[in-house]
């Protein structure tokens, strides 16, 4: 159930970010969609599970982006073990301080790994001038809707959990 | 003298006789005695009363009836209507395409290389990456490193090659280059991506003459580009004192914000395209 359910979000959030997103203007500057799901799969989903995801993901992004192949898998990778590391150290569970704080730290670590393989890797090249702008409209839209989407990552699943486990039982007697 | 039912018949006979000539003459003229207007004066408040009750009751029915009949036609007119702008816009949008592929078309015909027409269907999920994805690939003879042109310009050039998808890379990326010549003055540089809506003419010397408004296009000599392809054109010239190169800032001509429909071109002829355009 779990399986199937990450599958259908990671497929909905990617073709929503790379075909609807980019059309919409307000959007534009958007964060990464993935960002609050591969935090949810650090705070709610078991180490394998997610991390299964978390490459599953990065590898389907790094072949539809024109970043350097693996830069997206190192991205989520990171930031999913940072969020493991995070929840073994502090009580996550549904504070929303914590949550929104958790996706707004991990737009803001995908970009600065962006900017730092830039500055290693293509170091000839300058920055582009609005960076600053790009990065700070994308952790703003962050804090503003990072944890809802979490949570609607969390209570979807949790609401088709209990419906597929009812069924099953019914299904069993 | 007479019996009793003697005179009543005669009685009857006058009678008849005097309503008959009554009649004959109130027919020939109409008059009036001032009785009709007392009772019309009386009766007609009543009659316009009921009247009225019955016309407004009737009125109600019918308008009720008329209502429903025509919330129905309205509502089968909404139905129509909305399926006459659905239709409307799927012309319009037909139009538009049809316009922008007449326009590949036309430009189509101007360069004798083998091209194919593609669609994009996905852009980079990335803001630091400007890159898009296409709708033929492999099965359609694309390979890695082909060009892809719009009317306008050049738009690209192909990364990544599938069995019926390609990436192409804008030339608005940042790890974009291609060789380009300012029209004019045949000043040679690299145009760069800025992963912006802008790229940077690189390494065009100093005492290369380049203005503001100049036409670039490509010089062919990166081996991917056909040459003489229209890229952009020149919105800034910075000059620093202790460079030897040029800063330049160009505009390109595609919008690659508008991107639809591209070109891939299969074959680069290394010859000048100027000519043909």
């Amino acid at each position: 159930m779990s399986y199937c359910f990450n599958i259908g979000i990671c497929l909905l959030l990617v073709i929503l970010q790379t075909t609807v997103m980019p059309d919409l203007s307000l959007l534009d500057r958007f964060y990464d969609l993935l960002i609050p799901f591969i935090v949810y799969l650090g705070l709610s989903r078991p180490l394998r599970e997610g991390l299964l995801f978390v490459c599953f993901l990065g590898f389907i992004m790094d072949n539809l982006s024109g970043s350097p192949f693996g830069l997206y898998l190192t991205t989520y990778f990171w930031l999913f073990s940072c969020v493991k590391l995070i929840t073994q150290l502090l009580q996550v569970g549904k504070r929303l301080f914590v949550i929104t704080f958790l996706v707004a730290a991990g737009v803001l670590m995908e970009n600065l790994f962006f900017l730092g393989s830039f500055a290693i890797f293509t170091p000839e090249q300058e920055f582009a001038g609005d960076a600053f702008t790009i990065i700070a409209g994308q952790v703003l839209w962050a804090l503003l809707t990072g944890a809802a989407l979490l949570m609607l990552f969390r209570n979807t699943y949790n609401w088709l959990d209990t419906g597929f486990r009812a069924v099953w039982a019914r299904k069993t007697e | 003298m007479f019996s009793r039912k003697m005179v009543l018949i005669v009685g009857v006979i006058v009678l008849i006789a005097v309503n008959i000539i009554v009649l004959s003459i109130s027919s020939k003229r109409y008059t009036t005695y001032g009785l009709e207007r007392i009772a019309i004066s009386f009766i007609s408040p009543f009659q316009e009363l009921v009247t009225n009750t019955m016309r407004f009751t009737r009125d109600i029915w019918l308008q009720y009836f008329y209502l429903v009949s025509v919330t129905r036609q309205n509502r089968e007119l909404r139905n129509q209507l909305n399926q006459a702008t659905g239709v409307n816009n799927q012309w319009q949008e037909t139009e538009l395409a049809n316009a922008r592929l007449r326009n590949l078309l036309d430009f189509q015909k101007t360069i004798s290389e083998m091209v194919v027409a593609a669609e994009v269907i996905g852009k980079d999920p990335s803001a630091w990456f400007k890159t898009v994805i296409i709708d033929k690939g492999r099965a359609d003879g694309l390979t890695r490193g082909l060009p892809v042109v719009m009317p306008q310009g050049i738009a690209g050039q192909v990364i990544e090659v599938s069995n019926h998808y390609s990436k192409v890379m804008l030339i608005i990326d940042r790890n974009s280059a291609v060789d380009a010549l300012v029209q004019r003055s045949r000043a040679r540089g690299v145009i760069k991506g800025e992963s912006t809506d802008r790229c940077r003419l690189d390494f065009v010397l100093r005492k290369n003459d380049v203005r503001v408004g100049d036409t670039i296009v490509s010089s062919g000599l990166d081996g991917v580009y056909p040459k003489g392809l229209r890229i952009g054109f020149v919105t800034e010239v910075v000059e620093h004192d202790a460079d030897i190169f040029h800063e330049v800032i160009i505009t390109p001509f595609v919008d690659f914000e508008k991107l639809e429909e591209v070109l891939v071109v299969l074959e680069v002829q290394k010859h000048d395209m100027a000519s043909r355009q």
